[in-house]
């Protein structure tokens, strides 16, 4: 399938503890199927705080997936980066709110990548060669840590608005 | 090092950037994540478990690498996974064996096997020894 980016236009990733996430306070993607396959290739943030703001940001897998995901709605978008790309079959669900919403308590054992920068002016790109198994993979839509990834704070700084790109991948 | 690294980009050349406890937290160089600085770095996804790994380029310790993953160069896989790989009674798991077998329950209808629980690496350890290359 061709490749998406799932953008979240500007969202505070208020700092907390492991649990489950405050709406409005993450930004959540997994596949829409049991069958589907998904890979991040990159993710982009950019800072929006208008003073420094140090932001502990990660990209961590749900320990409990979000349940009842609210559909996205503008300004956020997710879509094919190639306007004559193929419809996925099922589509992916990206969201920033849920009836329930995702925890982020996963064991030490399931690995995170840790995106720190300081909001106020700074950007974080994390690339892996595409198209190679390096990216990150989330597989089907139902497995506790693994089949969805979300966007969010660590409990440390007091972190500021950004804005968040994920480039990825349904296969 | 495996030919098909990522890569990791914090700016702050228009920031005030991080304090030194914080971008060590993330495994950067706190050298480079000041007011004013530019951290670069490659990372490596380990095959067995897919944790994405800073790599710290003043690591003199040897990398671990699968030759069951990749019979030529080897595959890069992290510290845990490694620890894991050298029990006795280790049977090599790679990540699309996980895949594999996730597929064979969800794309068969008349399975009768749950799915299978994600793969990680059982240590115990500090989240930091997977997050960072120390």
């Amino acid at each position: 399938m061709s490749k998406r980016v799932f953008q979240v236009n500007s969202f505070t990733p208020t700092a907390q503890a492991d649990g489950v996430l405050a709406a409005g306070s993450y930004a959540a993607l997994k596949p829409g199927s049991s069958t589907d396959i998904m890979k991040i290739s990159k993710m982009f943030l950019q800072g929006q705080a208008s003073s420094s703001a140090v932001t502990a940001t990660m990209l961590a897998r749900s320990s409990t997936l979000g349940i009842t995901p609210t559909a996205l709605a503008l300004p956020n978008t997710d879509g094919p980066v190639s306007p004559s790309a193929t419809a996925v079959t099922t589509v992916p669900v990206p969201y920033v709110a849920a009836g329930t919403n995702p925890n982020r308590s996963s064991p030490v054992s399931v690995a995170r990548l840790a995106l720190n920068f300081n909001a106020y002016g700074g950007i974080v790109i994390w690339q892996t060669n595409p198209g190679t198994d390096e990216e990150w993979f989330m597989i089907g839509n139902s497995t506790v840590n693994n089949s969805e990834v979300n966007l969010s704070s660590a409990n440390v700084g007091s972190a500021g608005p950004i804005s968040a790109d994920f480039f990825y991948e349904v296969l | 090092m495996p030919k098909k690294m990522g890569y990791i980009m914090v700016d702050h050349r228009a920031s005030p950037g991080l304090p030194e406890n914080i971008a060590r937290l993330a495994g950067y160089d706190p050298k480079l994540c000041g007011e004013g600085k530019l951290y670069e770095a490659d990372t490596a996804t380990c095959s067995h478990c897919k944790a994405v790994v800073v790599l710290n380029p003043d690591r003199t310790r040897e990398r671990a690498r699968c030759f069951e993953c990749d019979n030529k160069e080897g595959h890069y896989i992290c510290d845990g996974c490694d620890f894991l790989r050298r029990q006795p009674d280790y049977v090599h798991a790679p990540f699309i064996k996980f895949i594999d077998d996730h597929m064979a329950v969800a794309a068969n209808p008349y399975s009768a096997k749950k799915l299978p629980a994600a793969p990680g690496v059982t240590l115990g350890s500090p989240p930091k020894l997977l997050l960072s290359d120390e």
